[in-house]
């Protein structure tokens, strides 16, 4: 499970973010996911619920947009759901995108 | 007490990202060829890093990184042969990260070829890059003939994909050809070799793949 390595590494970065405005409490955090990453968001707030008791980020709200890549034959131009490296006209797809885990915006209480 | 909303724009894995590059620039000024040696639990990752040992000791200077959740196993079967090994434990993680090979990574500036055998899944691994060159990733015919197409990612990313246990095929109703065409289909950049291990097919071709990489780095 992957996925408390990522909770991990955010909880780490929010805490941070939270000390540097001293905030008192985090109440929700706004990330974006790349589909390729593979990331259950299930798994994640679960991974993140449990590791953030007892810290100020405690029972902050996650909200997830995923991301698609942009899989596209460099040929043909048709565009694909799903991850292939050759298209069906012989073209080579590229595959750009869909592999980032960014923290885009904190919402936190100061005094 | 009032709400604040702070803009943040942090990419999560850029810890990582800076470690592997940190490995990656350690490797390559002391002219390593490091491989992560990826695939799914029980395909042979071990058995065909002792059997490349054995093959190129005498001309060459190998090191292994053995990655695994608390056993060291293949540590151990790795250390026998008398080459230079280091045993990662992960403990509750799925797959090696930079962090962790960055740990042990300074004991390797003298080998010529760096194997680091990741934890056996075809799925956490894929997104932590730790500086290697190449990527192998390895599948056998026993985990089901749909095992490429159910993990397209990891086999997109990869520079060799190894279908082993080739001879296996029949007993299990594997069909190989659909495997390799899968694998094709995903990475049509990848030399993919269909192999056994245990009967030595494949294994020269490996080995050919190999001296071409180590050659390029002037060997």
């Amino acid at each position: 499970m992957h996925e408390l390595s990522y909770a991990q590494a955010l909880l780490d970065a929010v805490l941070k973010l939270a000390e540097e405005n001293d905030a008192k409490k985090v109440t929700s955090i706004h990330i974006r996911i790349g589909e390729l990453l593979l990331i259950n968001p299930e798994q994640l707030r679960f991974c993140f619920s449990a590791i953030s008791k007892g810290t100020i980020a405690e029972d902050a709200e996650l909200v997830i947009e995923f991301i698609k890549p942009k899989i596209v034959c460099t040929q043909c131009g048709k565009e694909f759901d799903e991850v292939i490296g050759i298209c069906d006209c012989g073209g080579i797809v590229s595959i750009e995108g869909g592999k980032d885990f960014i923290l885009k915006r904190v919402e936190m209480e100061v005094e | 007490m009032h709400k604040i909303e702070v803009e943040a724009e942090h990419d999560i894995l850029s810890l990582n990202k800076r470690l592997a590059k940190e490995n990656r620039e350690f490797l390559e000024k002391h002219g390593v060829i490091a491989i992560n040696v990826m695939g799914a639990i029980g395909s042979g990752k071990t058995l065909l890093i002792e059997k490349t040992i054995e093959a190129l000791k005498d001309r060459i200077k190998i090191g292994a990184i053995l990655g695994d959740v608390i056993a060291k196993e293949d540590y151990e079967r790795v250390a026998r042969h008398g080459i230079k090994a280091e045993p990662l434990n992960t403990g509750k993680e799925c797959h090696l990260d930079a962090h962790l090979v960055h740990h042990v990574i300074e004991k390797f500036g003298d080998v010529d070829l760096l194997f680091i055998e990741n934890v056996g899944n075809l799925i956490c691994p894929v997104d932590f890059d730790l500086g290697e060159r190449y990527r192998v990733v390895m599948v056998s015919v026993t985990e089901g003939d749909d095992v490429v197409k159910k993990h397209p990612e990891i086999f997109r990313l990869a520079d060799v994909i190894i279908i082993n246990k080739v001879a296996l095929a029949k007993a299990v109703e594997a069909d190989v050809d659909k495997m390799v065409k899968d694998a094709e289909r995903i990475n049509p950049k990848a030399r993919i070799i269909r192999m056994d291990l245990r009967k030595g097919i494949g294994f020269e071709e490996w080995l050919e793949w190999l001296r071409c990489v180590l050659q390029s780095r002037g060997e």
